[in-house]
């Protein structure tokens, strides 16, 4: 579905409105100790109007495509928002409007592979581990990819349409020492159809190496001291640092909403090494994992300079909290489902390189950690975030030394921030983040390896 | 939606569909909802949303392999290529002789709250619920809050026979917070419920009230002076995270088709303290939003998975049942009840000599073996007794399975969440960390 096709929905329109039509593909294999215990896909395609008055919304959506069921939901969002105005309008003005006008299609031109191939790639993958690691208690392989596919109009000129994709191999193994389980993750993919992303099984058991090998280590390891330390932080937990411990707190909506970071504006609030950004489409050159062209308000994407050489400069908007804040839209409202309306959201959120080698920065620490993996993470309005580690290293005397077991590192961002004196100077993107804030949604996030001090949970 | 196909009959259009492409056996869902929501956003009412959509879910089984495919039409056209798809997808599989559906039970049908919500009541509520924010925390910024009434029909059909139908209509309130007054800002917290009707204000949906008050109290929490082990008392919104970590990790499909699940063979065997017992109630009338049937298409009944202590039921689903040889839960593992206690809240937090009230925990998801760290939001120092002050910066560690056999307290105040009822519980010790 082009814009072409639900153009001529517009004429209905009375108030500001988007609409947006979307179908979201997903398809997910699970191969459980070589099991095929999950083979399952799915569709969800619909229309959503949202429409605004006075400072307030209305939204509507519906699964039916035919022009009477979408002249009902344009018709009930005008409904919706007209009758919320009546009691809770504003009297605010018009929102700003950067009308994006994209057509975007990152779907393969490659012949699509057969599930009975999808399902083989995943199974050669996990016959892999077993022969790489007879001896692990168990191990899961999971295959998954979804295709988001939208077509968007708007009253104030906007047209779009995107196809994004994206596809990943999840690796987790387990084994077993001194009578405990022991475990272990991986992920590999991101932007692209299964086929642009992945080419052979063979071509990943590098990495699995690696995961093994790391895993051996970990089996091994011993638990982290709990307090402050001085440490490394691989770029997969640069990423989520950006994305977590700032990134949050520099939505617009949650500043709105008691953000520490509302009293920060033109303030330094990191060391001058740092500067972040969140991504509308392209960095370095290169296309972004999670690329978003125009939003789904239809304003054209553009790059969000967050801060710069330590000084917060900017935060994330959409059209009303550019409007409250006096800013240019950034075109960061995003919305998953077709029965989801747009929010403030990350898009591609990373810190930019710094001048350093890795190896140096290890070097550099007497008596610290190396922490490489995350699990999950979690923000604050206090910019306090929490990230969960699967995998680090004792660093003693400028050396890696023993791996450590699971851990959680915290820290409040715009006191560490501060910390960071190393960045290192390449860096590396996370395609398989998902953010949750209402709606869970895809999110990249990307970084240097960087050194700090931080906070590290741990079992003394 | 009115004028459209019974559902139950839908659900037997996508069972003919499967087995007409091929499948030796079959199983089809088909639900409708609606959704109507109002959203504040920054304190202000900023959304009135309104959603419809449906879902057909169909899965095939052939020769003991299985494919399954979810799509929001149900147009025949629509159905049977679901269906064709889904029977594709099971001949890719491989075959695995735990697949298998629920055995024949003739149609059932369940109705659960109202059909059609209150509109009028919910902005009045909603308004009300600002208002009182405004008046009472005025330093408080309702960060979000959603009010929804969800309505919705769900049909279950498999070809040995088994069928069900549920109406269900329930609200569900949600709202977050922090607390900023000048630079000083609070940690957020949130609290909320589902409930089947209004008749409360919505301040008095789980623990909204006392978190917004505390939230006040938070703006310059101070530290715990370093690393110790230290008692917990820990507030029924954080012990639930805590239940969904000892499900995941011990009791559920997960854990113990890999094996890794500490507990794979402590079946009937005492876990953890004694005082603790975990009951799954989808039946009711302990917890009053329950459900009626399982996803793998049993009736649902209840059941205790923790009784005094003791390990009664696994979550196990039908497959994992069929894949372990371990009995299947027969409620689905939902609707969670804690029992209460005999000890007041007020004696529990006299009894800790050193430790933390835990109010929220924001933590890294446990290890397989039940290792778990993070940090202590929204939470205060104990210290002889009494909550010496709110603390920031603080990180907690410890094993799942160890807190809850460290349990020696559980309250006799219930938070009752519509969805699940919780106390409070004193357990220990953990590792307590921070400045």
């Amino acid at each position: 579905m082009k814009p072409d096709d639900i153009r001529r929905h517009a004429a209905l329109f009375t108030e500001y409105t988007e609409l947006r039509a979307q179908e979201n593909r997903s398809s997910r294999i699970s191969v459980l100790n070589g099991d095929v215990v999950g083979n399952a896909s799915g569709s969800q395609a619909g229309f959503s109007a949202r429409s605004y008055k006075d400072g307030v919304w209305g939204f509507a959506s519906s699964p039916e495509s035919g022009d009477e069921a979408v002249a009902a939901m344009v018709a009930k969002a005008g409904a919706n928002v007209r009758f919320l105005a009546s009691v809770e309008g504003r009297g605010l003005g018009a929102l700003p409007r950067r009308p994006g006008k994209s057509d975007r299609d990152l779907g393969t031109g490659k012949p699509r592979l057969g599930r009975k191939e999808l399902i083989d790639f995943a199974r050669a993958v996990d016959a892999y581990c077993v022969r790489r690691f007879p001896g692990l208690l168990s191990r899961s392989v999971s295959l998954s990819t979804l295709d988001m596919e939208k077509a968007l109009v708007t009253s104030d000129g906007s047209e779009a349409y995107s196809l994004i994709p994206r596809a990943l191999v999840a690796v987790s193994l387990t084994v077993e020492e001194a009578g405990e389980p022991i475990d272990l993750y991986d992920i590999f993919g991101g932007r692209g159809q299964f086929e642009d992303v992945f080419d052979t099984p063979e071509a990943l058991y590098p990495r699995l190496d690696l995961l093994v090998e790391r895993l051996k280590e970990k089996a091994k390891g011993a638990y982290a001291r709990p307090g402050t330390h001085e440490v490394i932080l691989d770029p997969d937990l640069a990423g989520i640092l950006a994305h977590e411990a700032i990134g949050h707190t520099v939505e617009a909506d949650l500043v709105l909403g008691g953000s520490v970071a509302a009293d920060y504006m033109g303030r330094e609030v990191a060391s001058p090494l740092v500067t972040l950004v969140d991504f509308a489409h392209t960095a370095q050159g290169e296309t972004c994992p999670v690329p978003l062209w125009t939003d789904d308000e239809g304003t054209e994407g553009r790059d969000a300079v967050l801060i710069e050489k330590g000084v917060l400069r900017s935060y994330m908007h959409n059209k009303e909290t550019a409007a409250h804040f006096g800013a240019e839209p950034t075109g960061n409202a995003r919305a998953f489902g077709f029965y989801d309306e747009p929010l403030v959201r990350m898009r591609n959120t990373a810190i930019l390189p710094g001048g350093s080698k890795l190896a140096d920065m290890i070097a550099s620490v007497d008596d610290g950690y190396y922490f490489l993996r995350s699990s999950n993470g979690q923000a604050d309005s206090t910019s306090e975030f929490m990230f969960g580690v699967v995998m680090g290293y004792e660093i003693k005397g400028g050396r890696l030394g023993r791996a450590v077991r699971d851990c959680t590192i915290s820290g409040v961002a715009f006191d560490m921030l501060k910390t960071i004196d190393m960045l290192s100077d390449d860096m590396s993107w996370t395609a398989a983040g998902m953010c949750g804030k209402k709606q869970s949604i895809p999110v990249g996030m990307g970084g240097p390896a960087v050194k700090c001090r931080i906070n590290v949970g741990g079992r003394s | 939606m009115s004028g459209m196909k019974d559902g139950i009959d839908i659900a037997r259009a996508a069972l003919a569909a499967l087995k007409a492409a091929g499948a030796d056996k079959a199983a089809a869902g088909f639900s409708r909802g609606e959704q109507s929501e109002l959203n504040v956003d920054a304190g202000k009412m900023s959304l009135y949303r309104s959603t419809v959509n449906v879902s057909v879910s169909v899965t095939a089984y052939v020769g003991g392999r299985k494919g399954s495919v979810s799509v929001n039409r149900y147009d025949d056209a629509a159905v049977r290529g679901a269906a064709e798809e889904a029977v594709a997808m099971a001949r890719s599989s491989e075959p695995d002789p735990a697949n298998d559906i629920s055995p024949e039970r003739p149609l059932e049908r369940f109705a659960f709250g109202p059909a059609e919500p209150d509109n009028a009541l919910m902005y009045e509520r909603l308004r009300e619920f600002v208002d009182y924010a405004s008046a009472r925390y005025p330093d408080t910024r309702l960060e979000q809050c959603i009010l929804n009434f969800a309505a919705g029909e769900s049909s279950y059909a498999n070809s040995n026979g088994a069928e069900f139908q549920e109406r269900s209509g329930s609200y569900g309130f949600q709202a977050m917070f922090t607390t900023k007054k000048g630079e000083k800002a609070s940690s957020f917290n949130y609290s909320g419920a589902s409930h089947r009707d209004l008749a409360l204000p919505l301040k008095d949906w789980g623990n909204v009230d006392l978190l917004m008050r505390q939230s006040t109290e938070q703006l310059e929490p101070g530290g715990v002076g370093g690393s110790f082990q230290g008692d917990l008392v820990i507030a029924p919104d954080c012990l639930g995270d805590f239940i969904s970590y000892l499900d995941g990790t011990y009791l559920g499909d997960y854990a113990l088709i890999t094996g890794s699940s500490p507990w794979k063979d402590k079946l009937g065997q005492k876990v953890v303290s004694p005082l603790f017992s975990l009951r799954s109630l989808p039946a009711g009338p302990g917890v009053e939003i329950g459900y009626s049937y399982t996803g793998d298409g049993f009736r649902a009944e209840n059941c205790d998975l923790i009784d005094a202590g003791v390990l009664k039921n696994f979550s196990l689903g039908f497959y994992g049942s069929n894949k372990t040889g371990k009995p299947r839960c027969p409620s689905g593992g939902g609707a969670l009840a804690v029992d209460a206690g005999a000890t007041p809240l007020d004696d529990m937090i006299r009894d800790v000599k050193r430790g933390l009230l835990l109010m929220r925990f924001s933590g890294g998801s446990p290890s397989d073996n039940g290792d778990f760290s993070g940090v202590a939001k929204n939470s205060y120092l104990i210290e002889d007794g009494k909550i010496a002050r709110a603390v920031g910066e603080t990180m907690i560690a410890g094993n799942v399975a160890e807190l809850f056999s460290g349990i020696r307290a559980v309250s006799r105040e219930l938070v009752d969440y519509g969805s699940a009822v919780c106390p409070w519980a004193l357990t220990g010790p953990v590792t307590v960390s921070g400045k």
